[in-house]
């Protein structure tokens, strides 16, 4: 169930709250059983309470995405349920489910192979093929439309803010890093 | 933004669609489940279903009746859509952020739908994408090449030139004369050789003649370019100046509500930027573009006219030298684009660096730092050495390329000449021709770019143009009397016609009554003071002033009646005296010391060693924040207006500035209406009524004991504010 919060405001609450906050609590397999909804999201039940619907939330999105995953109630201002140290701990129905929702809330396609970039105008269009199937998009020139997270790994966001992930730009061809060599 | 895409045929057939069920909204979805691209797929919303097509397909449908609500969650770089049935939350679809604005509308829409409304979501926003072409739209409503006004660049030229016929008029002489100045040279040229030059006979006066009139056609070409580059450029700044102004006083009329909508710097830009392109383009384009068209058109008919085979033989290198030197313009632009972006890069690092150096220091990476400097820097000599090495090999090798066809017509017409049916000063003259030809070709091959710089400038200026204010004068705008009483019927509102802030208001206000605002921030009352200042009409109910509808009030003549003090004030640079004059420029010194004086700022203005005419800085900032207060006190009792709004206007001061601004605002409120906001519930006590605001409606109302006695949010929020007081003190003992 959404649980209204109390509006009033209550210090001792809130000291409460912040209090608990501090703490790092972890989830195991032991102390909390995450099931599959009818409306496709994963609930949780722990010790304490139970959750219809939760937020499965990486913290180390693209370098630990396997690791530290935070567990967080539904609504729009979600507070720590629990951290999972690490996803491979749990049986493999549980990784799944958990998996599942990891993939449903983020979308950050790989690409693995460049056709075409073509500049005009202000804007460069892309034509790529991804992990998630075949796109084009299109970036601004100007800006910080392509991030550099290492080295080799770049981010590259277009205009409607959708974001494109190259892990290892020198795993590209010659070819490929060439068309790319204006962002890089 | 398009919220209702065409649906083919059989789209439409796969939907089923039931007696008097009819499509509202249709949008497309992109990604499946897992996060796969999906092409040809729409989320289709009907009046009593949702239904998802793939391909034509019908993939899965719900029945919007079964579902309490609809909501959009944005995701990361994504979102989805849900139902909620029995408090579970039910997966509905799955986009990219391409269409997360698009889907919060629908879900705007299905709740109008599911309260029985028969409105329907609008999205004033642009698309970002054209979807007949796929270019990315550059800040405009319509893409400027599908709409045909790509291919109207010449006609959009002539338009923005249409009211400036007098200052054309000596640019086009010029023009005529410059081209009329260049086809003379070699001409002269050509007499000087044949004449003078290979004649037996010595003829002095005719060479002094003819040098002369070189010297004068030399002249005559300076002076002609110079006039013409100072036309063209006063032109140039007029438009843009003309643009300007005429751009600034549309964002004024505009409502705030389309000035909100946009990115700050982006009507900046376009005022700034835009207009500053146009003027380039007059001063640099333009006075060449015309000479060049009708040059190059000379040249060649002057060239066929004097010897149509050898013409023909110059032309023929024209295709190649345009290939070639459009290939060489895209590689040097790429190649220092490039050098550009790395330059950035050193600069960034730099900036980086310099401006967190107390941080680097104190953690002692200053040698991490500079190797990582380093690293930038050696990239730009890299990419620096290997420009200039590729230019300098080369620029000379396209030199040659563009002049192969000179070599061409010197080679066929030497021909000519040692055959004697050509003389010598003919084949300079066809020679000289020739290379200008070529000139212009490099010129002409630009052409396009600054042409669509041009009109991208242009279209985003017209963008602006063309916008209807949203909030006008009716027809029937009138000025009644305006005595401060203020009622509103059933009043609702949202920034976003997909998100309201204020709903359901109702509140009747008597003239010289004060209402404090209360509630937490965001709960929308700041937007109920935005909507009394008229800066946005209410979206649906009514907001009656004096038992008129404020959208029937002269906006001026309303706008003269309101008096605003802000938590942060806005001072123009400018002296103090003109800062309270600032809503009644004829106020005289009298009015505006008394003034002064009621608003408690009278003795601070006087000791400062200017007095009045103290100049304030930009936006006030030799002020400090409890004068700023005081002179904007003055300046709202100056203008003595009916109602009065006070949004946090004693927040962030010391004790003893807000003492005296507690009492000017006393004075100044007494007999108006008044509408004030405080987090400080202690700075409300004279508020005749309180309204607490929650969840985006009127929660409780009534006089300060009354709220304490009913113990609800009001309560709630002095206990805590008195806990939070208690504790300071503490700690601080």
């Amino acid at each position: 169930m959404r649980e209204e919060r109390n509006e009033e405001f209550s210090l001792e609450q809130m000291e409460q709250e912040t209090e608990a906050m501090l703490r790092l609590r972890y989830l195991t397999p032991e102390n909390a059983a995450f099931a599959r909804t009818e409306g496709g999201f994963v609930s949780l039940k722990t010790e304490e309470e139970e959750y219809s619907r939760v937020q499965v939330v990486r913290m180390f999105p693209f370098s630990e995405p396997g690791k530290y995953i935070s567990i967080r109630t539904a609504e729009e201002t979600s507070k720590e349920i629990g951290v999972i140290e690490q996803l491979e701990r749990f049986p493999e129905d549980v990784r799944e489910m958990l998996s599942e929702q990891l993939a449903l809330r983020y979308f950050t396609p790989v690409i693995t192979k460049i056709y075409q970039i073509k500049d005009a105008y202000g804007f460069a269009y892309f034509d790529v093929e991804t992990d998630r199937g075949r796109c084009r998009f299109v970036i601004r020139m100007n800006g910080n439309s392509v991030v550099h997270l290492s080295d080799t790994r770049i981010i590259i966001s277009d205009i409607d803010e959708n974001r494109f992930e190259i892990p290892d730009v020198t795993k590209l061809t010659i070819r490929e890093q060439k068309k790319l060599d204006l962002f890089l | 933004m398009i919220l209702n895409f065409d649906l083919s045929k059989e789209e439409l057939a796969a939907l089923s669609l039931e007696e008097r069920e009819e499509v509202l909204y249709a949008v497309p979805y992109d990604c499946d489940r897992s996060g796969n691209f999906v092409k040809n797929a729409f989320t289709v919303v009907t009046n009593k279903r949702l239904v998802l097509l793939q391909n034509a397909v019908k993939e899965r449908e719900y029945l919007l009746a079964e579902y309490e609500a609809i909501k959009a969650e944005p995701r990361i770089n994504c979102g989805v859509l849900y139902g909620v049935k029995d408090g579970q939350d039910y997966l509905m679809v799955r986009y990219s952020s391409k269409h997360l604005a698009r889907y919060a509308y629908v879900a705007r829409g299905i709740a109008l739908l599911k309260s029985g409304s028969t409105e329907r979501a609008v999205s004033e926003e642009n698309e970002k994408t054209c979807f007949v072409c796929g270019r990315a739209l550059p800040g405009t409503k319509e893409c400027p090449h599908c709409n045909g006004k790509y291919k109207g660049v010449l006609q959009q030229l002539f338009a923005l030139l249409a009211s400036y016929k007098k200052q054309m008029v000596p640019i086009v002489i010029f023009m005529l004369l410059t081209a009329g100045v260049t086809l003379l040279g070699p001409e002269v040229q050509k007499h000087l050789l044949d004449d003078v030059l290979y004649k037996e006979t010595s003829d002095y006066p005719l060479a002094a003649l003819l040098l002369l009139a070189m010297f004068l056609v030399g002249i005559a070409g300076a002076a002609i370019n110079i006039g013409k580059s100072y036309c063209c450029s006063k032109l140039g700044s007029l438009i843009a100046r003309d643009l300007r102004s005429k751009l600034y006083r549309k964002i004024q009329m505009l409502s705030l509500s389309y000035i909100n909508e946009k990115r700050p710097g982006a009507l900046m830009n376009r005022l700034m930027h835009d207009t500053g392109r146009i003027r380039s383009f007059m001063a640099d384009i333009f006075c060449n573009l015309f000479t060049v068209c009708i040059m190059f058109v000379a040249v060649v008919l002057y060239m066929l006219v004097l010897n149509w085979k050898l013409a023909v033989i110059a032309f023929l290198f024209v295709p190649i030298a345009a290939v070639v030197s459009m290939l060489w313009r895209k590689n040097i632009h790429r190649r220092f684009r490039l050098q550009g972006k790395k330059s950035d890069n050193v600069h960034s690092a730099l900036q980086d660096v310099i401006s967190g150096m107390n941080v680097v220091k104190g953690y002692g990476k200053e040698k991490e730092e500079s190797e990582k400097f380093n690293l930038y820097s050696d990239v730009f000599a890299n990419v620096q050495k290997r420009n200039e090495v590729f230019w300098a090999m080369f620029f000379p090798l396209l030199n040659f390329l563009m002049g192969v066809g000179v070599y061409l017509v010197i080679f066929s017409g030497g021909r000519e000449v040692l055959g004697e049916t050509m003389t010598v000063g003919e084949l300079m003259q066809f020679v000289n021709y020739t290379s200008m030809l070529y000139m212009y070709l490099g010129w002409l091959n630009n052409l396009p770019r600054h042409l669509m710089d041009l009109v991208t400038s242009t279209e985003r200026i017209n963008d602006i143009m063309t916008q209807e204010p949203k909030i006008k004068n009716t027809e029937k705008a009138c000025k009644p009397e305006i005595t401060g009483a203020i009622e509103f019927k059933n009043a609702s509102f949202g920034y976003h016609s997909y998100e309201p802030v204020v709903e359901g208001i109702n509140l009747t206000v008597k003239p010289g009554e004060m209402i404090g605002l209360v509630g937490a921030s965001g709960t929308g009352k700041s937007t109920l003071i935005n909507l009394i200042m008229h800066l946005y009409d209410v979206d649906g109910g009514e907001l009656m002033v004096d038992g008129v509808n404020i959208k029937d009030i002269d906006i001026d003549y309303y706008h003269s009646k309101i008096g605003v003090v802000l938590q942060e004030t806005f001072l123009f640079s400018g002296t103090v005296f003109n800062n309270i004059r600032y809503a009644k420029p004829d106020a005289t010194e009298e009015e505006v010391i008394m003034a002064a004086k009621m608003a408690n700022a009278h003795d601070f203005i006087t000791r400062m060693p200017d007095g009045y005419n103290t100049y304030v800085g930009e936006k006030g900032s030799r002020l400090s924040g409890g004068e700023r207060q005081r002179i904007a006190i003055a300046r709202a009792i100056l203008n003595n207006p009916k109602i009065l709004i006070l949004d946090e206007a004693t927040a962030s001061l010391d004790t003893e500035s807000e003492y005296l601004i507690q009492t000017a605002l006393e004075r100044l409120t007494s007999g108006k209406t008044t509408f004030a906001i405080a987090h400080r519930l202690s700075t409300l006590k004279n508020a005749d009524r309180l309204v607490v605001i929650d969840k985006h409606r009127i929660a409780e109302m009534g006089s300060h004991d009354e709220l304490m006695a009913k113990k609800g949010i009001y309560y709630g929020l002095v206990m805590a504010q008195l806990e939070m007081q208690a504790k300071k003190e503490e700690a601080g003992a």
